[in-house]
């Protein structure tokens, strides 16, 4: 506690050293990644919808000279731009929640599986679409054959590369509900197999053109984003929620005189 | 092996079982030339709509929850059956 | 139901009698949280279906005859009576009668592991006739929703399987787990009842 009581009143840190720089945060590391995150995805959000209209997603069953004049757009130039400057940022949110799956009671498989379903989806979900639709931005030369070929490829993989994220979301999802640390509510965990749910819903985008389960559908794209956006943002109160929430005392990088084995040579006591 | 013929969840079940066979029918009779048939639509939905809540019921035990879960429940039945036979008859 | 000679698990309270004011919510409410954004999510579809039949009965129609409606109405009454032995095995295992509760819930398991052998019956004929997902949008409908549904039901399966070793093996099995568990198989069953009026049975 400060000893001074005339300064503007505020919550008593934990530690007086703590109070003043945010610098001397420990929990710096955790928090630029969290903000990090909806940075990453407003950005993202900008690219692909007003910037290029890439979303929501073109009919499939276009025509090929709207499908070139799409591939040669100035807009999807600029996006592509800006998404291969970004796509850096991808790994930063993930490692977010993989900080508080950590502390989970669960076996690390999960924490490893959804790290590789994060890594894999990533390159498969958010790279090969931006190869596909920056080929088509960069390199103005290809027939409309090709162009056709990048077009579908690019958006298959972005919305039909279910598997890994499959993968990732249930690993979440079940390492909510099996925890017993009690870090992110159990309710998250169901929320979170829901996702898996879309994921699954999103298969048939590889069968059908058109129709609702085309990857514009009313099924597999509208009502899939509408579950996943507010996933997405709950998660996201929740996880911010579990950073403030984490002891001091538990963090890896702790100042060493909250460290477990300090308080126990302190208080003369073994915990 | 009386007390369990006896148990209220078995009469429901049976009563359950009955009502499938007896809609199953009315499909198969009733449906067979494969046509819109709004009384063969608004007979099986309906029965559905009655199945479905009493297994939410007396299976699931929802006769004896708090009255928000007996709102939320109904008011799924009783949604979403509504929401189904409107779409039906609205696009005849 | 008192049975209680055998099997009696020591410590089980069972006297109290139910609040009828406050009400019992059965199981985890995490579990109920599932169960209703389950129902209405699929909810969605099945309105959904309903839209696009609107929008083309003759297609519908015309696919529905090649349904095996008999193999459906089968696994209707399967599931009903595999939720049957959940019910009564939850009761069971709440009274403290463990030999009866595993009863029930095995005989739970084989009914409820009855329905995806027969879904093979049913679908591997109707693939092999070329009757696939991309068919036509009434197969998509049937295929994704069945599937979707096929896939609650292996996990409910696997839950069962949870749920027969903890009465098996523990000493004092969890009621609240038992619950949680039946009241998620229930719900498998609930959105059967609606899949098999809305894709075998409506004209």
């Amino acid at each position: 506690m400060s000893g001074s009581v005339a300064e503007v009143p505020k919550a008593p840190a934990p530690s007086a050293e703590h109070a003043t720089s945010w610098r001397k945060n420990r929990k710096l590391d955790q928090w630029i990644a969290f903000w990090s995150v909806p940075f990453f995805f407003n950005l993202f959000g900008l690219v692909f919808v007003p910037l290029s209209w890439m979303m929501p997603p073109r009919s499939p069953s276009s025509s090929t000279p709207h499908i070139v004049d799409f591939m040669h757009s100035h807009n999807l130039l600029i996006a592509c731009v800006i998404l291969t400057l970004a796509y850096g940022l991808a790994p930063v949110s993930n490692a977010c929640y993989l900080m508080q799956v950590k502390r989970m009671s669960v076996s690390p498989a999960f924490r490893y599986s959804m790290m590789i379903g994060a890594i894999t989806g990533a390159i498969v979900g958010m790279l090969f679409p931006m190869f596909c639709f920056g080929l088509g931005a960069f390199r103005p030369g290809y027939n409309s054959g090709v162009l056709t070929m990048l077009y579908d490829f690019g958006y298959l993989a972005f919305i039909g590369s279910l598997g890994c994220f499959c993968v990732m979301w249930m690993a979440f999802g079940l390492a909510i509900i099996l925890d017993e640390n009690g870090i992110l509510p159990k309710w998250l965990g169901y929320y979170t197999i829901w996702q898996y749910v879309t994921e699954l819903m999103a298969a048939p985008v590889w069968i059908v053109k058109t129709g609702p389960f085309a990857w514009n559908g009313l099924m597999t794209f509208w009502f899939a984003m509408t579950l996943y956006v507010s996933w997405q943002i709950i998660v996201y109160v929740c996880i911010y929620r579990a950073i403030k929430n984490q002891p001091e005392a538990e963090l890896d990088n702790a100042s060493p005189e909250l460290r477990p084995e300090a308080v126990e040579l302190r208080s003369g006591t073994s915990a | 092996m009386t007390a369990l013929i006896r148990n209220p969840l078995t009469i429901v079940w049976a009563l359950l079982a009955a009502v499938t066979i007896v809609s199953s029918l009315i499909a198969l009779d009733g449906g067979a030339a494969h046509q819109i048939n709004t009384t063969v639509t608004t007979a099986v939905l309906l029965i559905a709509a009655v199945k479905a809540y009493m297994v939410i019921w007396h299976f699931m035990e929802v006769r004896r929850a708090p009255i928000w879960l007996k709102a939320t429940t109904g008011g799924w039945v009783l949604g979403l059956f509504t929401l189904l036979l409107s779409f039906y008859y609205a696009s005849l | 139901m008192t049975n209680v000679a055998e099997g009696v698990t020591p410590g089980v309270d069972n006297s109290r009698p139910d609040d009828s004011r406050r009400g019992h919510v059965p199981g985890d409410s995490s579990m109920w949280f599932f169960v209703i954004g389950d129902l209405v999510i699929f909810g969605v579809y099945f309105v959904g279906y309903m839209y696009f039949r609107g929008q083309n009965h003759e297609l519908f129609l015309q696919s529905q005859a090649r349904l095996n409606l008999d193999i459906g109405a089968i696994n209707t009454v399967m599931l009903l009576t595999s939720s049957l032995f959940v019910a009564l095995g939850t009761e069971a295992a709440r009274a403290g009668n463990r030999v009866a509760a595993l009863q029930r819930f095995w005989i739970a398991l084989a009914f409820g592991a009855a329905f995806p052998l027969l879904k093979m019956f049913e679908w591997i004929p109707e693939i092999c006739s070329g009757l696939t997902p991309g068919t036509n949008l009434f197969f998509m409908y049937y295929y994704v929703m069945t599937g979707m549904h096929l896939c609650h039901v292996a996990l409910g399966l696997v839950i069962m399987c949870f749920i027969l070793r903890n009465l098996r093996t523990s000493k004092a099995p969890k009621i609240s787990f038992v619950e949680t568990g039946a009241t998620y198989w229930h719900m498998v069953d609930v959105l059967w009842l609606v899949l098999f009026a809305l894709l075998y049975l409506m004209r």
